[in-house]
């Protein structure tokens, strides 16, 4: 600790590495524009500088916009801010309350330790290294321009074909609730008679996608396409939630979101680097369902991206499933393998899987007219 | 800046002391973060666990501050005619009978729309507010409510202010201290998440657990509690349980059981009483005598 740094100075060597800090956030895949710049800045100046805590904390509010977020802003902050002499906080004065320096692992002598809900954090980004199986790293081969419009136009008609939630707009129609608004102005033009209600509703225009997506080594040589497809659907589908799996589940929502196909794919590319180990499919979905289940909504379609190829038990498989399929308003599997002739689902995770998909589809089809949507639209629900 | 209250906001520990006093125990970074939403006049955007707090923090900000709690509890299709304001039509219609004779239609037209006939909803209420004390305004579950709504907020929670198009533009006299909450069943928007600080409620430390159950249960003892708390964080660890227990489903447990008048915990009674804690059918019939038993020798 430098006691003879004067907070004045600290603060003008904090702001002048603030926007160095925000572009460091900003290669790591955080959104943080110039509203979260001034809203630092602002915070800053409302804290006291020489508390290192109080500036960490002041980065999680301001920066960060979410869980996982606030575990890249740690992680840049004390790469960034390592070299500059911040003293840690002086003991809390009641010394009942729970200090931040315990939760972000920071000893009193100013040595870093792993916190414990931070390394969770981290295990919940980067997944966890395994042997058993050579880590699978999406290649960054893009796809041409071509192709991704036909999956773009493909996601559409499947978005009207799994659509459930009511569209914005109110329309007027013979049937629905009573349109008070326009019941007054025709009233008016009557003389304040009510000689007719008008009515409105909303059609089902939206859809809700839960999207799980297998990033292990046996997709590998699927992921250029895979990726395609999810992209068009998150871009497509507003309410879209992706999570890759393999040994372990991770969101990625965030790293689609806003961002251009050509901005998007190295950043997963190099999230998911990490994972390996073999799939866990069965696992995977427990975990999804005690963490995001409530996310799987009767008008929610599940899509799963795997071959099928599985590690875990069948039938704690078909559990996992049996509950999903419960709540879902429509289960897709989409298998690569989907389209050639001879495929049947042969793997022990497929056969177990079948009973509750409402359809079996291959990346393939979506760019095709006659593929998933129509097929989708007329599944029968379980 | 109107204050929230005479030195409510002077610094990070006048928070965590005011929060204190209405038997809410925070976290340093939670109180920075509501320090920040004081003093920089923004939204203050809770995530988190579900049954960790993230509601009773506004409520016990309104207790602290002695400001008004205003609360908009979001749901699918909620829209500005529940949110924000509506045109109270029928006493529109009434007007217009009473004064058709001596009115023209634009006369008639102009009254109706004035803000006599406005109906204050909770958004509109919030900025409405005049006194010295800052409205506390929570915006509930923001996540289930429709991603169109989020739009709606956005010039409420940016600049205060809300415009009807048969009025003009209301702007807020006094600013609201604003808490959203989210249980992540979807990822709100990024305009909406620009416009917010952010924060998030994770399960408690076995210690600030411990420190709750005194806080909210005094009669409870500390061994009892320090038992309870231990208990329910080693449940949390386990990777088969669909739901885990948040804070208050650990208060309503620790209610029950001393209800049953009990000083320790016992497996027979855990069992028979593990639906306050678990609250998923497949998880209860997981934890049956020998596993509850085996839970409770764990080290």
């Amino acid at each position: 600790m430098n006691s003879g740094t004067s907070s004045s100075a600290l603060g003008s060597r904090l702001e002048s590495r603030v926007q160095g800090f925000l572009d460091r956030l900003r290669e790591q895949g955080l959104r943080s524009g110039l509203t979260a710049g001034v809203d630092l800045s602002r915070a800053l100046s409302a804290l006291p500088l020489l508390d290192r805590d109080a500036v960490r904390e002041a980065c999680r509010a301001t920066v960060a916009k979410s869980r996982a977020e606030l575990a890249v802003v740690d992680r840049v902050f004390e790469e960034y801010f390592g070299s500059l002499d911040l003293p840690v906080t002086p003991p809390s004065e009641e010394g009942k309350l729970p200090h931040s320096r315990e939760r972000l692992g920071r000893t009193p002598s100013g040595a870093n330790a792993p916190a414990e809900g931070r390394e969770e954090v981290e295990e919940e980004l980067h997944g966890r290294y395994s042997p058993v199986a050579p880590p699978p790293v999406p290649p960054r081969v893009r796809l041409a321009s071509e192709r991704l419009r036909q999956y773009r136009a493909g996601a559409r008609r499947f978005r009207r074909s799994v659509a459930t939630l009511a569209g914005r707009r109110w329309r007027s129609h013979p049937v629905g609730s009573v349109d008070l608004r326009r019941t007054a102005r025709a009233g008016l033009r009557s003389g304040g008679e009510f000689v007719e209600l008008a009515r409105r509703n909303r059609s089902p225009r939206r859809a809700d996608l839960v999207i799980l997506w297998d990033v292990s080594g046996s997709m590998r040589e699927h992921t250029t396409n895979l990726f395609g497809l999810v992209y068009a659907l998150h871009r497509v589908v507003r309410r879209t939630r992706v999570f890759a799996f393999g040994h372990d589940l991770e969101e990625v929502t965030s790293l689609l979101a806003g961002r251009s196909y050509e901005r998007a794919l190295p950043l997963l590319a190099d999230r998911l680097r990490p994972t390996g180990g073999g799939t866990r499919i069965a696992h995977c979905l427990t975990e999804f369902r005690r963490r995001h289940e409530s996310e799987v909504r009767g008008t929610s379609t599940l899509l799963i991206l795997s071959d099928g190829w599985d590690l875990g038990e069948p039938n704690e498989l078909a559990d996992q499933l049996r509950r999903l399929r419960g709540r879902a308003y429509r289960l897709v599997w989409v298998n690569p393998y989907a389209a050639q002739a001879r495929f049947r689902p042969a793997t022990a995770a497929l056969q177990v899987a079948m009973p509750y998909v409402d359809l079996l589809a291959s990346p393939e089809d979506f760019p095709s007219p006659h593929g998933p949507a129509r097929r989708a639209r007329s599944a029968v629900p379980g | 800046m109107t204050e929230v209250a005479p030195g409510f906001a002077d610094s990070v520990d006048s928070v965590i002391q005011a929060l204190s006093g209405q038997h809410y125990v925070t976290e340093r970074g939670l109180a920075t973060a509501v320090y920040l939403a004081i003093r920089l006049e923004k939204p203050l955007l809770i995530e988190g666990e579900p049954g960790c707090g993230k509601t009773e923090i506004a409520k016990v900000l309104s207790a602290a501050s002695g400001g008004e709690l205003i609360r908009l509890q979001c749901y699918e299709g909620l829209d500005a005619a529940t949110a924000l304001y509506e045109w109270d039509y029928p006493r529109q219609l009434l007007s217009i009978r009473l004064h058709e004779r001596d009115r023209t239609t634009t006369q008639l037209e102009s009254e109706i729309y004035t803000e006599r006939f406005l109906l204050r909803r909770p958004l509109l209420r919030a900025l409405e507010g005049k006194g010295p004390v800052r409205p506390v305004l929570l915006i509930d579950e923001l996540d289930r409510a429709d991603e169109e709504f989020e739009g709606l907020l956005l010039e409420v929670l940016s600049e205060f202010q809300v415009t009807v198009p048969e009025i003009g533009t209301i702007r807020a006299s006094t600013i609201p201290l604003v808490i959203l909450t989210s249980n992540r069943t979807r990822e709100l928007g990024d305009a909406i998440k620009r416009r917010c600080l952010y924060a998030y409620i994770g399960y408690p430390s076995a210690e600030k657990e411990v420190e709750i159950l005194r806080r909210k249960v005094p009669e409870l003892s500390p061994h009892f509690a320090q038992e309870i708390a231990e208990f329910v964080g080693r449940l949390r660890t386990r990777e088969d349980l669909a739901k885990r227990p948040g804070v208050a489903e650990t208060l309503d447990w620790t209610a029950a059981l001393l209800a049953l008048r009990e000083h320790s915990l016992r497996p027979e009674t855990i069992v028979e009483t593990l639906g306050l804690l678990l609250k998923d059918a497949h998880d209860l019939e997981t934890y049956g005598k020998e596993k509850v038993a085996e839970l409770l020798a764990a080290p």
